[in-house]
């Protein structure tokens, strides 16, 4: 391949599978314009003050997305709900020590991180390996029909194919450490950049960096016969 | 040349490592400029690192059979109730935690700039030295009053002592304050010397330190009880005349408590000693012919003697000298 046909600054999918991963809806709904990061941070004020109004107000903004994250990470909905409901309850008690030093929402994500990581570390020391996802009420949860699909037409034999490829890559995923894991998720799911989560994760960019390129190389080598 | 390849083979290594590591990187567009340029210029050579940028193309292609859902409005609805039960749930944070918050807040503060630090707590201590300061004058000047209240009872204000305050609480959304306290109410009661709770009365009177005049009363009346040989023994009177002998600033009482203890002389050593240390300590000289006049029956005890031997030699009051030596002289030789 000649090196003027290889332009990373473009680097795109093939136009057949140019399904982009899912940009966190967190992040569309953080506070980036001047005006409604005031808004936000006058919303924190008020909630520190103890106006409870306002602290609903914020989970408004970010429950959604952590409950997403949640859900995705521990593969259940009674433990995608602990963890959400951990995680604001953490942020009302300790809301008075936010000192504006990072976005609220890098603050926050770090509470649901360090939440999402020990459920992680729990479920592999427990060696539970769930095969698929469950509901609130034990049932299981049939992701891959729930995915939009362009392509398939609805072919029987290639909804078939894609669940049983959905399954390799959820058992692929579980085969990363939690911190992997979670560096992997944030990024590909969420579209963080590596500096945001490594504040997250209470380390540095360069960490970020080389737990993505594990992650990355990890998850090749167990889907290697997927390609 | 062949050293030349496998030199060539050698950096191609380190450099498809290199790649690697940036591949992952530029799929996910983390890969600064230059390094993004360096990469280009490697992938135009190594066809391998070429086949490792498509196959993490397509590992990123491949997760989207996985994606991450969006949870239904059901959940959603469900989670925001459980959370905000558990809100309500969670108590409001009282002033102490505001003021634990806040200094908390405050060292953090503290801690970004030392300097102030620093002079804020300088001026603190000054400020609070030249108060403390001020204060003292204030109090030296003028006695807090002692706590007095007053009760409406059926109809007529009566000042009450206040003995301790119990609890205080405002009550909510008004200015009235509700206190729980203790009153020292002034009681009288009559019986006989023999009632145990009189004589512990008449203990607390002999000990009182308000009145001079009610120490007397009380010392006297108990001290009349030893004489008379009613119910002393050994027990608490026999010790509150003795510490009021030797440590009573009034002579009338200290002379009222070495009446009391005549009866113990001959056989108590201890009250012996008490008296003794009254003679020849005592401020006041009535006590101390009191105590010689006590001491004379005691004809055994080698320290009366002595004791008796020296007042009667270089006391300064002649009366005692002289009444000393009258009783030495009354009392058989020791051999």
């Amino acid at each position: 391949m000649a090196a003027d046909t290889l332009n990373l600054g473009d680097l795109r999918l093939p136009s057949q599978m140019a399904t982009k991963p899912r940009k966190a809806q967190a992040s569309n709904s953080v506070a980036v314009d001047p005006q409604a990061r005031e808004t936000e941070n006058e919303l924190i004020r008020e909630a520190q003050q103890g106006s409870r109004s306002a602290f609903d107000s914020l989970v408004r903004q970010y429950d959604s997305s952590v409950l997403r994250l949640a859900l995705h990470l521990t593969g259940s909905e009674q433990d995608a709900q602990d963890v959400h409901q951990e995680a604001f309850l953490k942020a009302y008690r300790y809301l008075g020590n936010f000192r504006f030093e990072c976005s609220f929402y890098t603050w926050l994500y770090r509470i649901v991180t360090n939440l999402c990581l020990d459920h992680l570390r729990r479920r592999k020391s427990r060696r539970e390996e769930q095969a698929v996802m469950m509901d609130s009420s034990g049932e299981p949860i049939d992701l891959l029909s729930n995915v939009s699909d362009d392509r398939s037409m609805a072919n029987p034999d290639r909804e078939l194919e894609r669940k049983f490829l959905g399954e390799k890559i959820k058992a692929a995923l579980e085969t990363l450490t939690p911190r992997e894991r979670m560096v992997f998720e944030l990024k590909h799911y969420q579209g963080l950049k590596l500096r945001t989560i490594g504040e997250m994760l209470n380390t540095t960019e360069e960490t970020a960096k080389n737990t993505l390129f594990r992650a990355t190389k990890k998850l090749r080598a167990n889907l290697a016969t997927l390609r | 040349m062949n050293t030349t390849k496998e030199g060539s083979a050698r950096s191609l290594s380190k450099g498809c490592e290199t790649a690697q590591r940036d591949i992952s990187l530029a799929v996910y567009g983390e890969l600064p400029d230059d390094a993004s340029h360096r990469l280009n210029h490697h992938l135009a050579e190594c066809g391998h690192c070429r086949q490792e940028l498509e196959a993490v193309q397509g590992l990123r292609q491949a997760m989207s059979l996985y994606p991450m859902l969006d949870p239904s409005p059901n959940l959603l609805t469900r989670v925001r109730l459980r959370l905000e039960e558990a809100l309500d749930a969670v108590p409001r944070s009282g002033w102490m935690t505001k003021v634990v918050d806040r200094f908390f807040n405050g060292i953090a503060r503290v801690q970004s700039a030392p300097a102030m630090a620093s002079a804020v707590l300088l001026l603190g201590l000054s400020a609070g030295g030249l108060a403390g300061y001020h204060m003292g004058f204030k109090e030296a000047g003028s006695a807090i009053p002692p706590a007095r209240i007053s009760q409406d009872q059926d109809g007529v204000n009566e000042g009450l002592k206040v003995a301790d305050i119990r609890n205080v609480e405002r009550q909510p959304g008004s200015d009235n304050v509700k206190i729980s306290y203790d009153r020292v109410v002034p009681e009288t009661m009559a019986g006989s010397l023999d009632d145990p709770t009189v004589r512990d009365l008449l203990l607390k009177g002999a000990a009182s330190h308000i009145d001079p005049g009610v120490r007397e009363v009380s010392l006297g009346l108990l001290a009349d009880e030893c004489q008379s040989g009613r119910q002393c023994g050994d027990g608490p009177i026999r010790d509150a005349l003795m510490v009021a002998l030797r440590h009573d600033k009034d002579p009338k009482v200290r002379l009222r408590a070495l009446e009391g203890l005549q009866p113990y002389v001959a056989q108590d050593r201890s009250v012996r000693n008490v008296v003794l240390s009254a003679l020849l300590k005592d401020s006041d000289s009535k006590v101390r012919i009191k105590a010689v006049d006590l001491l004379q029956p005691v004809d055994s005890d080698s320290s009366v003697r002595q004791a008796l031997h020296n007042v009667a030699d270089t006391d300064e009051n002649p009366y005692l000298r002289t009444v000393s030596r009258q009783v030495l002289n009354g009392l058989p030789e020791v051999q």
